[in-house]
C-alpha cells in the first residue's frame, strides 16, 4: 500500500516534470536579445537623424513590448499554445531587420557618394594646382587655393570620421571656392586666350622678326604662356631656350614689387658681364619705355593703382644667382651656360620683345579650355 | 423617488464613462521636460546614441498615454504610461550629465586642437618673416598668400567654438595645423634654395 503510494507520488512528479519540461518561456529571450542588437545597429547606423519616422516607429513599439516582456519575464505556455505577444515581437524583428538592410544600403551609398565627390574634388583641386604652378599663376589666385585645400582637408576629416553627410555638405563649401578659384583664374588668363590680344602679340612679334631679317641682325623674342626665349638671327630662328619668370610673371607688369614680367617691345641697352653682375651674366632692357610709362600714368590717374606706387625697372635678362631658385621679381632668367650662349651672341641695341603668347594654342589657352571642359557647377 | 434615481443613475454612468483613473499628466510633462534638457544639453550632438532612445521612449511614452486616454472610463490604464515617464526621465537626467561631460571632453579636444593650429600658424608666419627681402624674396613671395590664408582661418575655429560647434572646430583647426606644417615646409625648402646662393641686396624691379 505504501509501496503503491510512493510509486504513484513519483509518478506525478515525472509527470509534472515532464509537463513543466515541456513548456516553453512565453517570451523567447533570443527574440529579445535578437531586437535589442537591432536597435543598436539602427542607432549605430544614424537611424535616428536619417529615417527619424522609421526609427521613432521602431523605438514606441519596442519600448512598449519590452515592458510586457519585463512584466512576462517568468511566464511559460505550452509549445502548441499561440501567442500574440511573440508574433508581434517577430513581427517587430522583421520590420526592423528590413529597416537595419535598407539604412545599411542608404549609408554605404551616401559614403560611395562623399568618396567620389571628394576624390573628384581633390583631382581637381590637384590638377589645377599643378597647372597654375607650371606656369607660376599662384598668386594670380592670392589665398583662393589655401582656403579650398582647408575646406577639401576637412571634408576628409569627417569623411574618415564617418561623418558622410557633414563630409558631402564641406565638399561643397570646397567646390564652391574651387569654382571661385576657376571664375577667378579664367578673368585673371582670359587673354592668352583672345583672339585679338594673341593677333596683336602675333603682330609685334613678327615685326621683331621681320626687323631682324631687314637689318641682318639679331633679336630677341620671349613667350611668357610658353616660357620661351627664341633668339632671330636674319629672320631665322637660331636659338630657343626655357626661361624663369617673375613670381607674377604671368601678368604684365604694371608698378614696382609687383613681380609681374613686362610686355612689349625693348631693347638691350646695357650688356652685364663677368664680375659685373649677380646674376651671372645681364642684358639690361630699356624697361619702363613710353609705352609703359603711359599705362603707369593712367593706371595712376584711375586710382587702379596707388598714387605713391613706382613704376620699377632693372629689368634684365639674366642668369640664375643660385640654379634652384625658380622665380625672379619681374626679370627673365635662362640657365647659366644658356645665358652665356645668349650673352655672346647679342650686342646692345638688340630688339627684345616679350608678349603673353605667340599662338592661340599656348599652354595657358589649353588650361583655360580644360577648366571649362572639366566645369562642375556648385550645386545651390 | 424616481428623479433621484435618474441622478443617480446618470452620475454613475458619467463615472464609469470619465473613469476614475486620471492621466498622469505631471509624470508625463516632467519625462518630456528632461528629454527636453537633454536636448539642450547638447545630447543630440554628444550623446546621439542614448538621444534616440531617449526620443523612442518619449514616443512610446505618449502613444501608450493616448491610446489609454481614448478607451473607456473603468477600462482605463496608465500603469504602462507612468512606467515609461518614469524610466524616460530617468534615462534622460543620466543623458543629460553624460552629454554634458562628452561635450566638455570635446570641448576641450576642440580647444586643444585650436591650440596647436595656433602654434603651427605662427611659426609658418614667423618663418615668412625670417625669409629674405632682396632677390631672394621671390622664392617665398607666392606661399605668403597661403600663410595669410591660414591666419585668417583660424577666425573661423573660434567662431566654430563659440556657436559650441566643437566638432567642426576640432576639424578646422585639424585642416589648419596639416596646411600650415605643409605650408612651413614649402618655406623652408625655399629659403634652403636660396641660402645656398650667396646673399643679393634689394634691386628695383
Amino acid at each position: 500500500m505504501t509501496h503503491a503510494r510512493i510509486n504513484s507520488g513519483w509518478i506525478a512528479s515525472s509527470l509534472c516534470a515532464l509537463l513543466f519540461a515541456g513548456c516553453i518561456p512565453a517570451v523567447p529571450p533570443d527574440l529579445i536579445s535578437q531586437i535589442e542588437n537591432i536597435d543598436q545597429d539602427l542607432i549605430a547606423l544614424g537611424a535616428p537623424q536619417t529615417a527619424p519616422e522609421e526609427y521613432a516607429d521602431f523605438a514606441r513599439q519596442w519600448a512598449a513590448l519590452k515592458i510586457r516582456a519585463q512584466a512576462a519575464d517568468d511566464l511559460i505556455r505550452w509549445p502548441w499554445e499561440s501567442s500574440d505577444f511573440e508574433q508581434q515581437l517577430r513581427t517587430l524583428h522583421t520590420e526592423g531587420d528590413k529597416t537595419v538592410a535598407r539604412l545599411t544600403d542608404r549609408q554605404a551609398e551616401q559614403r560611395r557618394t562623399a568618396e567620389a565627390t571628394l576624390s573628384r574634388l581633390e583631382q581637381r583641386f590637384q590638377s589645377l594646382t599643378s597647372h597654375v604652378s607650371s606656369f607660376g599663376g599662384h598668386l594670380v589666385l592670392g589665398d583662393k587655393p589655401a582656403q579650398t585645400d582647408l575646406l577639401l582637408r576637412q571634408a576628409r576629416t569627417y569623411f574618415n570620421d564617418k561623418h558622410y553627410s557633414r563630409s558631402l555638405h564641406t565638399a561643397e563649401q570646397a567646390n564652391r571656392a574651387l569654382h571661385i578659384q576657376e571664375s577667378a583664374l579664367t578673368n585673371e588668363l582670359k587673354r592668352y586666350a583672345d583672339h585679338e590680344q594673341i593677333s596683336r602679340w602675333q603682330k609685334i612679334a613678327a615685326h621683331t622678326v621681320e626687323w631682324s631679317r631687314t637689318h641682318r641682325s639679331t633679336a630677341i623674342l620671349v613667350s611668357k604662356a610658353d616660357r620661351k626665349l627664341t633668339l632671330y638671327k636674319n629672320g631665322r630662328k637660331m636659338l630657343s631656350y626655357p626661361v624663369r619668370l617673375g613670381f607674377n610673371g604671368i601678368r604684365n607688369k604694371q608698378f614696382q614689387g609687383d613681380g609681374a614680367t613686362p610686355e612689349g617691345r625693348y631693347r638691350v641697352t646695357g650688356m652685364r658681364g663677368k664680375g659685373e653682375t649677380q646674376f651671372y651674366r645681364a642684358l639690361v632692357l630699356d624697361y619702363p619705355n613710353a609705352e609703359d610709362r603711359r599705362r603707369f600714368h593712367l593706371a595712376k590717374r584711375t586710382g587702379k593703382i596707388a598714387p605713391t606706387t613706382a613704376i620699377g625697372g632693372d629689368i634684365e635678362i639674366h642668369g640664375a644667382e643660385n640654379e634652384l631658385m625658380a622665380q625672379t621679381l619681374g626679370c627673365i632668367m635662362l640657365d647659366n651656360p644658356h645665358m652665356s650662349e645668349l650673352f655672346s651672341l647679342v650686342e646692345t641695341g638688340t630688339p627684345v620683345t616679350i608678349v603673353g603668347a605667340t599662338t592661340e594654342h599656348n599652354t595657358i589657352a589649353q588650361l583655360l579650355t580644360g577648366l571649362r571642359d572639366h566645369h562642375e557647377p556648385p550645386s545651390l | 423617488m424616481g428623479i433621484r434615481t435618474t441622478a443617480a443613475f446618470i452620475i454613475l454612468v458619467s463615472l464609469i464613462a470619465t473613469g476614475c483613473t486620471k492621466p498622469p499628466s505631471e509624470q508625463l510633462e516632467a519625462a518630456e521636460q528632461a528629454v527636453k534638457e537633454a536636448q539642450q544639453s547638447g545630447a543630440n550632438l554628444y550623446a546621439p546614441e542614448e538621444y534616440a532612445k531617449l526620443e523612442g521612449s518619449l514616443a512610446a511614452m505618449k502613444k501608450e498615454a493616448a491610446e489609454q486616454d481614448g478607451k473607456f472610463g473603468l477600462f482605463k490604464d496608465y500603469g504602462k504610461a507612468e512606467q515609461l515617464a518614469a524610466s524616460t526621465s530617468t534615462d534622460a537626467a543620466r543623458v543629460k550629465t553624460e552629454a554634458a561631460q562628452k561635450k566638455e571632453e570635446t570641448r576641450t579636444a576642440a580647444l586643444q586642437a585650436q591650440q596647436v593650429a595656433q602654434e603651427a600658424v605662427s611659426s609658418t608666419l614667423q618663418l615668412v618673416a625670417k625669409a629674405p627681402v632682396g632677390k631672394d624674396r621671390a622664392a617665398i613671395e607666392a606661399i605668403k598668400n597661403d600663410a595669410e590664408a591660414l591666419k585668417s582661418s583660424l577666425a573661423q575655429v573660434q567662431t566654430a567654438l563659440d556657436k559650441e560647434d566643437y566638432p567642426a572646430a576640432q576639424a578646422q583647426a585639424k585642416a589648419i595645423d596639416e596646411k600650415s606644417r605643409s605650408v612651413s615646409s614649402e618655406i623652408q625648402n625655399a629659403l634652403a634654395k636660396v641660402h645656398r646662393g650667396k646673399s643679393s641686396p634689394s634691386s628695383k624691379k
